[in-house]
């Protein structure tokens, strides 16, 4: 059977995005970086404009957003609305990392779970010539989040493991790396993705009032052992995993997250120490947070 | 305050039968005839192009809308009163942060309505964290959110309640928006040009419908050029006017043919002046179109003001010769600078014409970056430097914390007109 044609694709994206931008159209002689005036009124509404929006049609389009916090929500929004109803043959939109994917329980009548909410959001994008809009979303932290979506849109849910794997090849210690999961869910994530490394799973224990975390299964005495979960916001189960890890005789601790939120700096208690912990980040993901801790040794 | 009255109008509803799942949409005042249509069409200033309102007509495909038309005799607030009393309705109304103050009056205009709470905290990455207390006692209740969209950055978390609230088994919900933002900005001159309107009324069309069926969305109003607006905001207007000493000397002025259209239905008893934007060259100048000034309190009337650009030009005057430099209605530090400039060199175009004294009623006073400041207070004497009265509603919170007990504003509130209308 014939394969598709590889297609020419025109990527438009948000401000903080714009390094991510680049680097992707680096890529590939295909991917067309494109631009958008982003200005705002004196009321604060955003004034919009996409230039070139003729050039435009009957090309597949792009957008490569990111919800870094709620202010930044419409803007973005007003140009995913807008960028299908322009002719184009397919849009598809980039959303590395979907916020408030871990609000999307209503444990108690009165919860509101947020994730509801940026998924209604998303699935009003209108449909372009192409059919649904496909969204792509890279390690998002419940899975059942893919039923949120309207039929008008089309989730593609990626994984940054990948990349993780291809780093922890280029490690003297390759065959010395074992793989630790903070949780459960953790481990039901990206279990199946990594099962060639040995593996260690770390659970909450309830004591009294306190969570303590605390070796499940596997051992890792020895062993360079890489934590890995999806996302990180403070960074506070982290430091909990690395320090039983190392009481389990871990020679050493590095982590791996797809996402690294970390408000209010929080990644600063991360950086070298003796028996710290290396921290591997895809740093494309967060891009509000790249900038400042790109020089810091550990990352 | 005088005794609240409902806004005078008639409610009338299509026959349709309910089992239809369809959202409301409570719109105020539409001078078209009142056959409930799926698709609605609104005249813009400009040309006869359909708003983005028809998207949310569009998008869901079953809208049905309730018309209510413009109706001045007595005799009809009358009769509405008697239905409002006989029909009155327990209706829990939360409400954004901002929006306290009016829902606190809301809830004393009426006692069949009563404020509920929710917490409004964040997480430390910013996104909210949000509880609506009590939940289970609104199930099979009358449930109403008063929300004010008055920056992008409140958005989200007022629309995760506003998402939320039909899903917890109440018998109907309502969305009261007094101001709708982006409202000017509906319209795609050139291919690029991103409606934000659009995309708002997007977000709204996409509320989960509730047991009651479909979510009843009141909008006081649009911006400009886009609905024959609000009306339950010159009611108010006409009470405050009534209580004037000179209330029988009164002349409503619109600042252009727009809002000449959209409100002189309601404000026939007075005798009216429009002005009107000619081009000359590059600049676009006002002019008095019709109607005469001379010994009167003139009474600008508007729905909504930016940074009052428009509003002073029509007060201010340089030899017949002003500047607004608007192509299209925008509001820029520009505009603001070029006005004051000729403020303060030329006479008034109303002043010129032998006004009197000179006040201002919009409904929505959104004056980015303080721009109120412009408007001095005439105590008597000099309308050409100030007004006597500037008029606002309640609908832009964050305005009326600035300006309230500053002359020559003062505020009418929307909260026995809302009251009212939650009765629906």
């Amino acid at each position: 059977m014939e394969k598709p044609k590889k297609k020419q694709v025109l990527l438009f994206h948000c401000v903080e995005a714009e390094e991510l931008a680049l680097k992707v159209a680096a890529q590939s002689d295909l991917i067309q970086l494109q631009s958008i005036n982003w200005r705002s009124f004196d009321d604060g509404f955003p004034n919009l404009f996409i230039n070139n929006a003729q050039d435009i049609r009957g090309h597949h389009v792009a957008f490569l957003a990111s919800f870094s916090s709620p202010a930044v929500i419409f803007e973005q929004l007003s140009v995913i609305y807008a960028l299908p109803r322009l002719f184009t043959a397919s849009f598809t939109l980039v959303l590395p990392f979907f916020p408030t994917g871990s609000f999307e329980r209503m444990e108690e009548e009165g919860d509101v779970a947020t994730a509801f909410t940026l998924a209604r959001m998303l699935s009003s994008v209108p449909i372009s010539r192409g059919g649904p809009t496909s969204l792509v979303v890279y390690d998002i932290h419940a899975l059942q989040e893919r039923f949120y979506f309207g039929d008008t849109l089309l989730p593609l849910f990626e994984t940054g493991i990948p990349l993780l794997k291809q780093r922890l090849h280029q490690l003297p210690e390759s065959d010395k790396i074992v793989v630790a999961f903070p949780d459960d869910g953790a481990w039901k994530r990206f279990h199946k993705l990594l099962d060639h490394f040995p593996m260690v799973v770390c659970t909450k224990v309830r004591e009294g009032d306190k969570r303590i975390v605390r070796l499940k299964e596997g051992d890792c005495a020895g062993c360079h052992v890489v934590i890995v979960d999806d996302l990180v916001q403070s960074g506070g189960t982290l430091i909990e995993c690395q320090k039983v890890l190392a009481a389990h005789g871990a020679a050493k601790v590095s982590a791996y997250v797809t996402h690294a939120v970390f408000p209010k700096r929080s990644w600063e208690r991360f950086l070298h120490k003796n028996d710290g912990v290396h921290l591997l980040l895809d740093n494309g993901f967060v891009p509000t947070y790249c900038e400042s801790h790109r020089q810091q040794s550990s990352f | 305050m005088s005794a609240v009255s409902p806004s005078p109008s008639i409610l009338l509803t299509s026959t349709k039968p309910s089992n239809e799942t369809h959202k409301t949409i409570i719109i105020p005042f539409i001078k078209k005839p009142t056959i409930p249509t799926i698709q609605c069409e609104f005249r813009s200033f400009e040309n006869n192009s359909s708003s983005y309102q028809n998207l949310i007509a569009d998008s869901s495909n079953r809208i049905h809308i309730i018309f209510k038309p413009p109706s001045s005799s007595p005799l009809t607030t009358a009769s509405s009163m008697d239905l409002s009393i006989k029909h009155s309705k327990r209706v829990c109304l939360f409400y954004c942060s901002e929006m306290k103050d009016l829902a606190e009056r809301i809830a004393s205009a009426s006692d069949s309505i009563e404020l509920r709470g929710i917490t409004w905290r964040t997480f430390e990455d910013g996104f909210p964290n949000l509880f609506i207390s009590n939940a289970h006692g609104i199930r099979g209740q009358r449930v109403a959110f008063l929300a004010s969209f008055s920056s992008p950055g409140v958005i989200f978390e007022q629309l995760s309640i506003i998402y939320a609230l039909p899903k917890l088994f109440v018998s109907s919900f309502t969305l009261v928006l007094p101001f709708f933002p982006t409202g000017t900005f509906e319209r795609m001159e050139e291919e690029g040009d991103v409606a934000t309107a659009f995309t708002l009324a997007r977000i709204l069309s996409n509320i989960p419908i509730s047991r009651g069926g479909p979510t009843s969305l009141e909008r006081f109003y649009f911006g400009d050029n886009i609905l024959p607006c609000f009306e339950s905001g010159i009611p108010l207007l006409l009470n405050r006017l009534q209580k004037l000493p000179d209330s029988d000397n009164i002349a409503i002025a619109f600042p252009d043919d727009g809002a000449w259209k959209r409100f002189h239905k309601q404000l026939q008893h007075f005798p009216t002046i429009v002005c009107i934007k000619v081009r000359e060259g590059d600049q676009r100048i006002v002019r008095l179109k019709e109607g005469d000034p001379k010994g009167r309190h003139v009474v600008i009337v508007d729905d909504l003001v930016q940074s009052g650009g428009t509003l002073l030009e029509c007060q201010v005057r340089a030899d017949g010769v002003l500047q607004s430099g608007f192509s299209k209605i925008i509001w820029t530090f520009a505009d603001i600078l070029r006005s004051l400039r000729d403020f303060s060199r030329k006479e008034k175009v109303l002043a010129n014409h032998g006004a009197t004294k000179i006040s201002a009623y919009v409904t929505h006073g959104i004056f980015p970056n303080s721009t109120w400041e412009r408007f001095k207070h005439d105590a008597g004497g000099n309308p050409e430097n100030g007004m006597t009265y500037f008029w606002i509603t309640d609908s832009c919170p964050r305005t009326v914390k600035q300006v309230e007990n500053k002359s020559p504003f003062e505020i009418l509130s929307l909260a026995a007109p809302i009251a009212a209308a939650l009765q629906v």
